[in-house]
């Protein structure tokens, strides 16, 4: 590790930024150590990404400045910073997967014979090298399409290498790949890590800091409120840091639930799981469903609203089976929060009110006509419930901010009764205070009668709002936990354990879980 | 993200409402940056009065109210043909077929009143029929099998243009009985017959996408077709609907050209959906979906209608006029398209 005094590798001094008048850093600085790996910590909108983005130069800081080995980098050009050594792997990579390996990675910088034209065959020898390098058996040849995320990631990170960078920063490098995969890519940064490169992460889990960083920095609300070796911080300080309070204030708490079942569930089984999945959800009743990505949360929570496909099984709100449509859930009493909130919740070119009757649009018109008035106090009563902070029900739904967003998306089936709730990563991509909010409006909604399922991949925010939890491995029920179960100080452990398919005891894998990321598309 | 026309409205009323409050980026009401503001989000109205404003000073004989009346008539077929396309684009789909509807049930309109002279409303409804039949055949293409509508439609282009020959014997059916032309060309209340029924369409289609949950659908499919499936729309009795209704609408326009020339050439309507795709994207519609309004269309109708008849008055020769027109039509939507962008 580089003594300190000398030049840092990257160098962030005092960085602010606004987006239309609300600051998203309040000041950041940072040092990266050549030959060190920092995890960069923080809940969604404390200013990680739009800290990497300046330091790669793709975006301008309002004020501060940022100096890679010695030499400013005074613009926003992911050009320069990129001569400089700086490289950032995006949380949402975007390889052409039609391409083959040694195409992505020779992307803008194709090596070319003296006819001017391909030189394929020397470009296929040194990506052979490359991947060699690394110890990833991959054929340059290969299709980028058939690669797993976890591969597409680690040729992602290859290709900064290729071409020198001395700083590499991933945004969420693990969010979307398999436990098993990540323990690859940990093996490539300490490989980096030897070489002398000095790499910063973004990460939500605390194992995921342990693993592999040397330093943990935390931002909290655009400010950087903890900076220190990992080996010297407890798990207690990074999560109060992170939130700036204890867990339990920002969970509220919910009432037991009642008697009466709302929602059963008889050997559902959803096309591409291995068994049937049957449970049942009582009035009040919060269940979360846990289990890593791609073990068939969206894929369930889908197919129990006629989204997907089922190949048997039977679904029941209040005693009535349910024909299999997203139209005859919502009849029946079933409204769905998708995971994709811009992609499958919201249509972000039409405002609020209209978005906001969509679901029910047989409610808001007599013979076709659309009902304005009816529509308007409906809709708008809804969104007052939900506390909606907008410019009226005109405002277009795309010029909200994510929290408001997801109220939106939460509060258009509050116009009618609902009996079941089916919550898909309620709060992904939603600011903290925004999040605490839809934590209460959700409790609310349980305490009045609805039976919620939530599934998500926070962990606290599983354990923080369910009477009950599901883990969910490559389609099929892992395990259950209930009661004591949830409260008891290792609970985090045992879903994940239930979830990666660990035997608690010996920690070997029991089957491996196939993640194929087909899966999800 | 840009903000769609319809939400253009709202927008602006917003701020009205919200009165003289200084919010940042919106200029005082009555300063010269609020004129400067308007000018640029209505580019296209500019655009129009700017071309009415020349024609009008280079041509005396193009203000008349007999001008005006040649333009709507001649707008007739194309505006019928435009607003079935305006509802398929704002799906996120296409009609190339609409040229070849047009002229196949001409044909059919024709051919049956060479048998039955004297059943003109027969002739009507067998236009309309194969219309429909078209345009059900399209939505189900796309509705049910997934075909990319580019794909569907194309093929529906080929298909029913060979069709016309078919029914015509490789040539045009002349001789049909004078009575024909009474369909397009008699007047009622002093107003042509097509002109009465573009009104018709415009109005109907303006209040259905407006004001009824149907036309919420068709925005909702268009502006996030996965959105809407989980909002309980039955998408592809939608996307199947609008190929339908231009199918429909297709058919009408072929009996009211072909009754207006009293034959049935095979080759009528050739390249007509080119001005109706025209027409919808000068209207602001967004080709990706969910953007668009019947007016916008309205409006991109009778800026290319208008350029015809000026340019024909002011004897500026065919060819000339394609060039001059085709350079006006990306122009105007790359000033909108600017204007748009400024706007967010």
């Amino acid at each position: 590790m580089t003594a300190a005094g000398d030049v840092p590798a990257l160098e962030c001094a005092g960085l602010t930024k606004s987006f239309g008048g609300i600051p998203v850093l309040r000041g950041v600085s940072l040092r990266l150590e050549a030959g060190a790996v920092t995890a960069l910590v923080g809940e969604n909108g404390a200013g990680k990404s739009t800290a990497m983005k300046i330091a790669a130069g793709q975006l301008k800081a309002d004020t501060g400045s940022v100096t890679v080995n010695g030499t400013g980098l005074h613009r926003a050009d992911p050009g320069l910073a990129r001569q400089l050594g700086v490289a950032i792997v995006p949380q949402e990579l975007a390889p052409i997967e039609d391409m083959t390996v040694y195409e992505n990675l020779f992307l803008g910088r194709e090596l070319r014979s003296r006819t001017g034209l391909l030189d394929r065959r020397g470009m296929i020898a040194d990506a052979r090298h490359l991947l060699d390098e690394f110890a990833i058996d991959v054929d340059p040849t290969t299709k980028m399409r058939r690669l797993s995320v976890a591969m597409s990631q680690i040729v992602e990170i290859a290709k900064a290498t290729s071409w020198g960078a001395k700083v590499i920063m991933l945004d969420e490098p693990t969010s979307a790949i398999p436990e098993r995969e990540v323990a690859r890519l940990y093996d490539v940064m300490a490989r980096l890590r030897d070489d002398g490169v000095a790499m910063l992460y973004t990460t939500h889990k605390m194992d995921e800091i342990r693993a592999i960083a040397d330093r943990v920095v935390v931002l909290r609300d655009g400010a950087l409120v903890l900076d220190r070796p990992v080996v010297d911080t407890t798990d207690e300080e990074i999560v109060q840091a992170t939130i700036g309070r204890d867990l339990d204030d920002l969970f509220p708490s919910v009432p037991a639930p009642r008697d009466d079942v709302a929602l059963e569930i008889d050997d559902l089984h959803v096309v591409g799981f291995d068994a049937p999945i049957s449970f049942s959800v009582r009035r009040g009743e919060i269940l979360g469903l846990a289990g890593l990505v791609g073990a068939g949360r969206t894929e369930l929570l889908e197919a129990i609203f006629g989204k997907r496909a089922t190949v048997g099984g039977q679904v029941r709100v209040a005693g009535k089976p349910v024909k299999r449509s997203p139209a005859a859930s919502i009849n029946a009493g079933m409204a769905l929060v998708p995971e994709d909130r811009k992609g499958a919740g919201l249509v972000l070119s039409m405002n609020v009110l209209d978005n906001g009757s969509l679901p029910r649009l047989a409610h808001f018109s007599a013979a076709g006509w659309l009902r304005q008035r009816h529509r308007r106090r409906a809709v708008g009563d809804a969104m007052t419930s939900v506390a909606l902070r907008s410019r009226g029900l005109t405002q277009p739904t795309g010029t909200l901010s994510g929290g408001n967003q997801q109220k939106v998306v939460l509060a258009r089936w509050l116009t009618e009764p609902v009996d079941v709730l089916l919550l898909d990563e309620p709060t992904r991509g939603v600011d903290v205070g925004a999040r605490s909010e839809i934590y209460r409006i959700i409790a609310q909604l349980a305490a009045s009668g609805m039976a919620v399922v939530l599934a998500s991949s926070d962990m606290p925010e599983v354990l923080g709002l369910s009477h009950r939890i599901l883990v969910l491995r490559s389609g099929a029920v892992a395990g259950g936990l209930d009661g004591d179960a949830i409260t008891a100080p290792d609970v985090q452990r045992t879903i994940f354990h239930l979830a990666a398919g660990f035997d608690p005891e010996t920690g070997e894998p029991e089957a491996t879980p196939q993640l194929a990321k087909e899966h999800r598309s | 993200m840009t903000i769609t026309t319809k939400d253009t409205d709202n927008t602006l009323r917003t701020v009205t409402a919200s009165g003289g409050q200084a919010e940042p980026g919106v200029p005082g009401r009555f300063s010269g940056s609020w004129l400067r503001e308007q000018l640029i989000r209505h580019a296209m109205v500019v655009v129009m009065v700017l071309i009415i404003a020349y024609f009008s000073y280079r041509s005396a004989q193009f203000g008349t109210l007999e001008n005006w009346q040649t333009i709507a008539i001649a707008a007739a077929p194309f505006a019928l043909i435009a607003l079935g396309q305006t509802l398929v684009i704002l799906t996120g789909g296409i009609d190339l077929s609409v040229g070849s509807v047009i002229a196949v049930s001409a044909m059919a309109a024709a051919a049956t009143v060479k048998d039955h002279p004297e059943r003109l409303l027969l002739a009507v409804l067998v236009a309309a029929f194969v219309g429909l039949l078209a345009g059900s055949i399209n939505g189900l293409l796309v509705a049910r099998l997934n075909v990319p509508p580019f794909i569907a439609t194309l093929g529906m282009l080929t298909t029913a243009s060979g069709f016309a020959y078919v029914i015509g014997n490789g040539a045009p059916i002349n001789g049909l009985p004078p009575n024909f032309g009474s369909i397009a060309n008699s007047t009622v209340f002093g107003i042509e017959v097509p002109v009465l029924v573009m009104i018709a369409g415009i109005l109907v289609l303006a209040v259905v996408m407006s004001r009824t949950s149907y036309g919420m659908r068709v925005y909702a499919v268009g502006g996030n077709r996965a959105a809407a499936e989980l909002a309980g729309i039955k998408v592809p009795r939608v996307l199947f609907s609008v190929y339908a209704i231009s199918g429909l609408l297709a058919g009408l326009s072929g009996v009211i050209l072909a009754s207006r020339v009293i034959s049935g050439p095979p080759d009528l309507g050739t390249a007509y959906e080119l001005d109706a795709i025209a027409a919808v994207v000068i209207g602001g519609a967004s080709l990706m979906g969910g953007r668009g309004t019947v007016w916008g269309t309205a409006l991109g109708l009778l800026l290319i209608q208008t350029l015809n008849n000026g340019l024909d008055l002011l004897v500026v020769p065919e060819y000339w006029q394609n060039v001059i027109k085709g350079g006006l039509i990306v122009t105007a939507v790359a000033v909108d398209v600017w204007a748009t962008r400024r706007r967010s």
